[in-house]
């Protein structure tokens, strides 16, 4: 409860300028300035507010939400707490993804423990998603929170200025209300921090703490791969990249491979797998997870899968990966929201890095005859 | 709402989905429109364990794929489906954020993870010897969830 108390001297505008000082960014995957979305949902008129804290992680490879609730609840309650108190809601939501219901009972009794704590006068109360990728997005949330399909709405106007029942609402992500706590209480917060998702072909998978610009040697080393890494995809979003063990780890050095950092959760891929077949599992995924709302996401990714079963299949050619290619990138500057705008990073990125592997299937077909 | 009417019955009826229509002073449509949104909510009757396989790439680099098939054969059904003696149903779902104790499954909405062939059907066998008598719990208190532990820990870094 410390966080809270100095939180309560510091007072809501108090709360926002020390947080904008101490440089929090959203750990969702956008790295969106936390202190400015609070400051829009603050400055917004309205006679209510709402905040939600998204724990929705369907990002595949990522796990880190989860690590939370399991191991440091009360601190992401906390989290909620000052933000609420620093926008003047009186209202909060857990955002718990479907998948996640067996986290619910737990969570819900330290919630309760820590709000009667508190003595703010705030209520939390925790909602169960069904299984649905898309609740991530900030307005496909809200619309699930208001019990409708958790399709993604255009913007603007963003959630902050106008969300749940219309009213300005502050979305964070369960890590980011953590950290929040973290920052208002040390002095010596460290902004850089962040928590790492490592699975795959790996030995040690588990979620790592290290400050950005970590050399990926050294998150290597504790992941213990049993081969040769080749690649590793940011989540399924971000894009697959080669693995070069003397890279730093930080937004920009990710961005230069054209690949997008995400939340960090890092998939490691060894050589005995061809990054085609990964694609194919993560182009499945998206076919599988589009809301259908707009045209480019439902009908793109569906051709994306389509071209990958017959690349795998060994009946493609050249043209097919140009195809793919220029169908990807028309996917991702066409779509509504983000699901779509990244659902083709995964092939653009593999086909940049990984040709050779792409190579092999459309060989396949000429040795078969 | 959806998830309580759901877990009473263990599907959306079109009856259940009507209570809450009129509950909730909402056209019966938009609920039906909800219910068949969400991969969770199921509109047709569900065997007495719903398995949902996870297809995410951590699970599917750490043999997922052959598990799978594996489950298919020994269910006798195709991703989707029930089996015949109302016992079984096999869905492939999205990541469900156990990658670090890959391959994994929820069994009604329990995880069962760091499967193997040999630890798949060990525990089918169990769940068919038991017919839906205990709580899945009971069946699966061996493949519980085991949260690993961050290294290096919060406060040392700090």
């Amino acid at each position: 409860m410390q966080a809270l108390e100095k939180a309560r001297k510091l007072g809501p505008e108090g709360i926002i300028a020390l947080l904008e000082k101490k440089g929090l960014q959203g750990r969702g995957g956008a790295a969106f300035p936390t202190a400015k979305k609070w400051r829009t949902c603050r400055d917004t008129p309205a006679d209510e507010r709402f905040v939600v804290c998204n724990a929705d992680e369907g990002e595949p490879g990522t796990f880190k939400d989860k690590f939370i609730i399991l191991h440091n609840a009360r601190t992401m309650v906390e989290g909620i707490l000052i933000a609420a108190l620093a926008v003047g809601a009186k209202h909060c939501f857990i955002y718990l993804r479907g998948e996640y219901g067996y986290l619910k009972d737990k969570l819900e009794k330290q919630v309760a423990e820590v709000v009667s704590r508190s003595k703010t006068g705030v209520s939390v109360e925790v909602v169960l998603g069904a299984g649905a990728y898309i609740c991530g997005e900030e307005t496909a949330l809200v619309n699930s929170i208001m019990g409708l399909r958790g399709t993604a709405n255009f913007k603007p106007p963003i959630p902050a200025v106008c969300g749940l029942w219309g009213k300005p609402t502050v979305i964070n992500n369960a890590e980011t209300l953590t950290c929040a706590a973290q920052a208002i209480l040390f002095d010596n917060w460290n902004p850089d921090l962040r928590l790492f998702s490592l699975s795959g072909n790996i030995a040690n998978p588990g979620v790592y703490e290290f400050p950005l610009g970590v050399k990926l040697s050294t998150l290597i080393d504790l992941a213990r791969p049993q081969r040769k890494l080749k690649a590793m995809s940011f989540g399924c979003f971000g894009g697959i990249m080669p693995v070069d063990e003397q890279m730093r780890v930080t937004p920009e050095t990710i961005n230069m491979e054209k690949c997008h950092h995400g939340a960090y959760s890092i998939i490691l891929i060894d050589d005995s797998n061809n990054v085609v077949d990964i694609a194919y599992s993560i182009a499945k995924f998206y076919c599988y997870e589009s809301c259908g709302k707009c045209t480019p996401c439902r009908e793109g990714t569906i051709r994306i899968l389509n071209l990958l079963k017959k690349i795998r299949a060994g009946d493609a050619t050249k043209a097919d990966l140009t195809t793919i290619g220029e169908l990807a990138a028309h996917v991702q500057d066409t779509s509504l929201c983000g699901l779509g705008q990244t659902c083709g990073n995964h092939i653009l990125t593999s086909l940049q890095h990984f040709p050779q592997d792409y190579e092999y299937f459309l060989n396949k077909k000429t040795k078969g005859k | 709402m959806l998830h309580e009417a759901q877990e009473k019955a263990g599907y959306l009826s079109e009856g259940s989905m009507r209570a809450v229509s009129e509950s909730e002073k909402i056209p019966i449509s938009r609920v039906y429109g909800v219910a068949s949104f969400y991969t969770m909510f199921h509109t047709a009757p569900q065997g007495k364990y719903v398995i949902e396989f996870c297809g995410s790439p951590s699970c599917v680099l750490n043999n997922g794929v052959k598990l799978e098939k594996f489950l298919e054969q020994e269910l006798g059904i195709d991703v989707g489906q029930t089996t015949k003696d109302g016992l079984f149903s096999f869905y492939k779902t999205s990541c469900i954020g156990c990658c670090d104790e890959a391959p994994a499954m929820l069994l009604n909405g329990t995880p069962c993870t760091k499967l193997t062939v040999e630890s798949l059907s060990e525990l089918i066998g169990k769940l068919r010897k038991d017919n839906g008598k205990k709580k899945v719990a009971a069946v699966t208190a061996k493949a519980k969830i085991k949260a690993k532990k961050a290294t290096p820990k919060k406060a040392k870094t700090r």
